[in-house]
């Protein structure tokens, strides 16, 4: 193997009253990708934080080399200038300003006092060369261009700045799937150059699609040694990760499928910003009470506006026909989908899902004022008693129930939502991407709610972009693609190369 | 039981963190009587407390308007233009209360819905709409009173911001809002452990020592005088059902939703435009009664009343705590913050100093508030 670009040691890190890293232990050489995995609040987080010295090298015990030299970072900076950088899950751009702008913000080149935006294009130029991207302008503002590439251009800020460990927390979490081919191209790209990488996902395919070794983290312990992805399977990784054999990651049962809740004729949703276009063109479906219909498709494909605009959410630009139970309906606005027995769990919990300044109770009857309020005084007794129920029912982790929803983590934060909408008992219920980003533990959990859910007769849609959770879960799956429902499949003629076949258009 | 083995310092480190403004509100009480003397007097609290009625009451609006994450400016110019309204409708020969209802549907509601229509409706910052009615309301009042003053003559009409509720009957509703309050706080525990709340014996204790002391030293100030003054009995009127509408009601929980997320509320279900048309039209309406009871109290109006007044109100709902980006807040800190700013008004006055350094040392206190609450909320 080649040189050791990064060395932990026993790395030790206490917060009041937990031991959040315990005896941690990671190698990282010049020129290959680390994955570093394990469940939410394992400690991968702070692990990094202890080697980027956003948690100073005086509160921490253990040794980190960079190069064989023993480093003690006090602050960010000092990192920085030893070559380690992180690309964090929330971009940290400016959208108002240029790429070159935004890579060189801290340094700007100046002929005197003011900026010499030659160099500093040409010098943008270059960086985005070494990364193999031609078809990005130095002038262009950071708002027009995709998640995909912003994040390329934080890369690129990294490596103008000489960075020679990069770390990337979560990075394809908001990419379509060809960001995501791009992304792992540069990663490629980095390799051959030297670059040494910590590839921090919840992803199973990606890291065995991208990843040299894996590094296991589980309650702020290493677990196991790093082992090369080759040698280990993905299912050694998860055990690994959840401590025992899951049983099973999708415990799909089968009910038997009972009247036609939901019908759609002919949605479509127009483009928000684009005169003319359309995010869903003419889709028609039905679901039924009994079953779980999934919906498939890549990024972009149109599902969140399908079911958000059933939902009542862009009552002006959403076109076409509903029907619940056989009657026609007009839902122009959430508060009417809600009256109409509709749920809708959003896909992005923290900016739409959750209110952050809130508690527990508050949050788990938002949707359900009504329900707890006689001519409008609430009756806080009974929201509480409901909000109680569900933190049992869901087995929510909080302190109380009256704890700030910002301070649980992901996968209870999730809970919550779910807890929310469970409180409106509605008759059908929509998941958009209910397990992105929140731990296995928690997933299993929330795979099992459905099933529960759909016994007691609510008719569940569930998006999803793994295709292993909408194939494991899904009686029926809808595959979108570019805004069109393209085809339907039976749980027994769903594969993955099938829905994969008609998602990308090649059918 | 819940707090037994906890010492005397944890107490009153949690006294203090859940009623800073109120402490401070207390020193700086105390501050100003021993430079002062004359400050602690019935006569003098009585004036304090009648005074700090008009931004008060706006306060308790202004509150859930800045719960919204937005802001009200138009509110001074809706009292100057509601106080010269209701004075020329009663020169014009209206009766009293023909023009205080007039006065209260033509500036409060009217003006309240278009703010209210604008800013739900099209989603415009409130800032803008509302800066924009701070103008258009300054000049409707001169226009209308061509720039000059307009006096009133009227007794009836001078009881609503000057009147005072006699001392035996003021004592008699103290007595009863004493026993009501205990009840209450009796009553709310009873609930709590009927559904298994946990009843924390401190709160309780604290909860009543303050109302019991609150309730008593406003007996003893208004009592000692001429009673409660009629606004100050109105402006208590409009705390309580503020209070009551952010605790206990649907509309005040989805005031907290919205303003904490705006669309994860509107993707619960809440109807964010009746919330919004509420909120700032019923700002403007209180906007409204105070002008009517500075006219009142001043038996005549001119269309400079209320210059600035925004900004003591908007400085109040600061002091007491509430976030400007949303979501948290409570009205009992704006009232204080009200009251704040009336014992630096009053207290300065008393002691000579020049209205110039008044506004630097008000500016000073409302920086170093928030800031102090910025820093500890963060903790």
């Amino acid at each position: 193997m080649s040189e050791v670009m990064l060395e932990m040691k026993d790395i030790i890190k206490d917060f009041p009253g937990v031991r959040a890293l315990d005896h941690v232990n990671l190698k990282a050489y010049k020129g290959e990708v680390l994955a570093l995995v394990g469940e939410n609040g394992a400690g991968k987080s702070t692990l990094m934080k202890v080697l980027s010295g956003v948690h100073p090298a005086s509160t921490h015990e253990g040794e980190i080399y960079i190069k064989g030299e023993r480093k003690k970072f006090a602050n960010t900076k000092e990192a920085e200038s030893a070559g380690v950088a992180i690309i964090h899950q929330e971009l940290n751009l400016i959208p108002g300003m240029s790429v070159a702008e935004n890579i060189f913000l801290d340094r700007q080149y100046t002929n005197g006092p003011s900026i010499n935006w030659g160099k500093l294009y040409n010098e943008t130029e270059k960086v985005l060369a070494r990364l193999n991207i031609y078809d990005i302008e130095p002038t262009d503002l950071i708002k027009d261009l995709t998640v995909g590439k912003q994040q390329m251009i934080e890369i690129a800020k990294a490596l103008s700045l000489n960075a020679e460990i990069l770390v990337l927390d979560e990075p394809t979490s908001a990419l379509t799937d060809s960001e995501v081919d791009e992304l792992f191209r540069v990663i490629n790209e980095l390799k051959e150059q030297g670059v040494c990488m910590v590839f921090i996902s919840h992803k199973m395919e990606e890291i065995e699609q991208i990843a040299d070794r894996v590094a296991v983290l589980r309650d702020g312990k290493s677990i196991g040694d790093i082992t090369k992805i080759e040698d280990i399977t993905l299912d050694g990784i998860i055990t690994r990760m959840v401590g025992d054999e899951v049983d099973e990651m999708f415990p799909k049962e089968k009910f038997e499928r009972g009247e036609k809740t939901l019908e759609v004729r002919d949605l479509e949703v127009d483009h928000p910003l684009r005169e003319g276009e359309k995010k869903v063109k003419g889709v028609s479906f039905e679901a039924y009470k009994g079953e779980i219909l999934g919906i498939a498709g890549l990024m972009g494909s149109g599902r969140t506006e399908l079911v958000s605009g059933i939902f009542g959410a862009y009552p002006d630009d959403t076109h076409g026909e509903v029907y619940i139970r056989g009657d026609k309906v007009e839902i122009n606005s959430p508060e009417e989908a809600v009256e109409h027995g509709i749920g809708l769990i959003p896909e992005d919990r923290k900016e739409i899902g959750l209110l952050l300044t809130r508690n527990v109770v508050d949050n788990v009857s938002a949707a359900s004022l009504s329900k707890f309020s006689t001519m409008g005084v609430m009756n806080e007794q009974e929201e509480r008693k409901n909000t109680r129920e569900y933190v049992d029912q869901l087995s929510i982790k909080t302190p109380s129930i009256d704890a700030n929803v910002a301070t649980l983590s992901g996968g209870n934060q999730q809970k919550v939502v779910i807890g929310k909408w469970l409180t409106t008992d509605p008759d059908i219920l929509i998941l958009d991407e209910p397990t992105r980003g929140i731990d296995v533990g928690a997933k299993v959990e929330i795979h099992r709610l459905m099933n529960k859910l759909v016994e007691q007769g609510v008719t569940v849609i569930m998006i999803s972009s793994e295709l292993p959770e909408v194939l494991g879960m899904s009686d029926r799956v809808l595959v979108m693609c570019e805004g069109e429902a393209v085809a339907t499949l039976d749980r027994a003629e769903a594969t993955k190369e099938k829905v994969m076949e008609y998602a990308s258009g090649n059918f | 039981m819940d707090n037994n083995n906890k010492g005397t310092m944890y107490y009153l480190k949690k006294l203090i963190e859940g009623n800073g403004t109120l402490l401070a509100l207390i020193g700086l009480a105390i501050l100003v009587t021993t430079l002062a003397p004359s400050f602690f007097t019935p006569r003098n609290l009585t004036n304090l407390t009648r005074q700090t009625t008009i931004r008060g009451i706006i306060a308790v609006t202004m509150t859930m308007v800045i719960l919204l994450a937005g802001i009200d400016l138009s509110v001074g110019s809706i009292v100057g233009l509601s106080a010269v309204t209701v004075t020329l409708l009663m020169q014009a020969g209206l009766g009293v209360w023909v023009s205080v209802i007039l006065t209260i549907l033509l500036c409060g509601v009217g003006i309240g819905l278009w703010n209210g229509f604008w800013i739900a409706k099209y989603d415009i910052h409130p800032f803008l709409i509302t800066l924009g009615m701070m103008t258009i309301a300054r000049g409707l009042a001169m226009v209308i009173t061509d720039g000059s003053s307009v006096p009133v003559r009227n007794d009836l009409f001078g009881v609503i911001g000057g009147g005072y509720i006699p001392q035996v009957p003021s004592l008699i509703i103290l007595g009863i809002a004493l026993i009501g309050s205990i009840y209450a706080i009796i009553k709310a525990n009873q609930k709590k452990k009927e559904f298994g709340t946990e009843v924390s014996k401190f709160d309780t204790i604290v909860n009543m020592v303050a109302s019991t002391v609150g309730i008593l030293f406003a007996a003893a100030v208004f009592g000692s005088y001429k009673g409660i003054p009629v606004p100050v009995a109105i402006f208590a009127v409009i705390i309580m059902i503020g209070v009551f509408i952010l605790r206990n009601t649907k509309l005040g929980r989805a005031i907290y939703a919205i303003g904490g997320n705006e669309e994860a509320s509107r993707l619960s279900g809440l109807n964010i435009f009746k919330v919004k048309m509420f909120v700032f039209t019923s700002n403007i309406v209180l906007a409204s009664i105070s002008g009517i009871i500075l006219a009142s109290r001043l038996n005549g109006a001119n269309p400079n009343l209320g210059k600035m007044l925004e900004l003591d109100v908007i400085a109040s709902v600061a002091i007491g705590g509430t976030s400007f980006t949303g979501g948290y807040g409570r009205i009992t800190g704006s009232i204080i913050g009200a009251f704040v700013i009336g014992i630096l008004n009053n207290g300065m006055s008393l002691l000579g100093i020049n209205t110039f350094y008044q506004y630097i040392v008000k500016g000073l206190i409302i920086i170093f508030a928030v800031w102090y609450d910025t820093v500890s909320s963060k903790e």
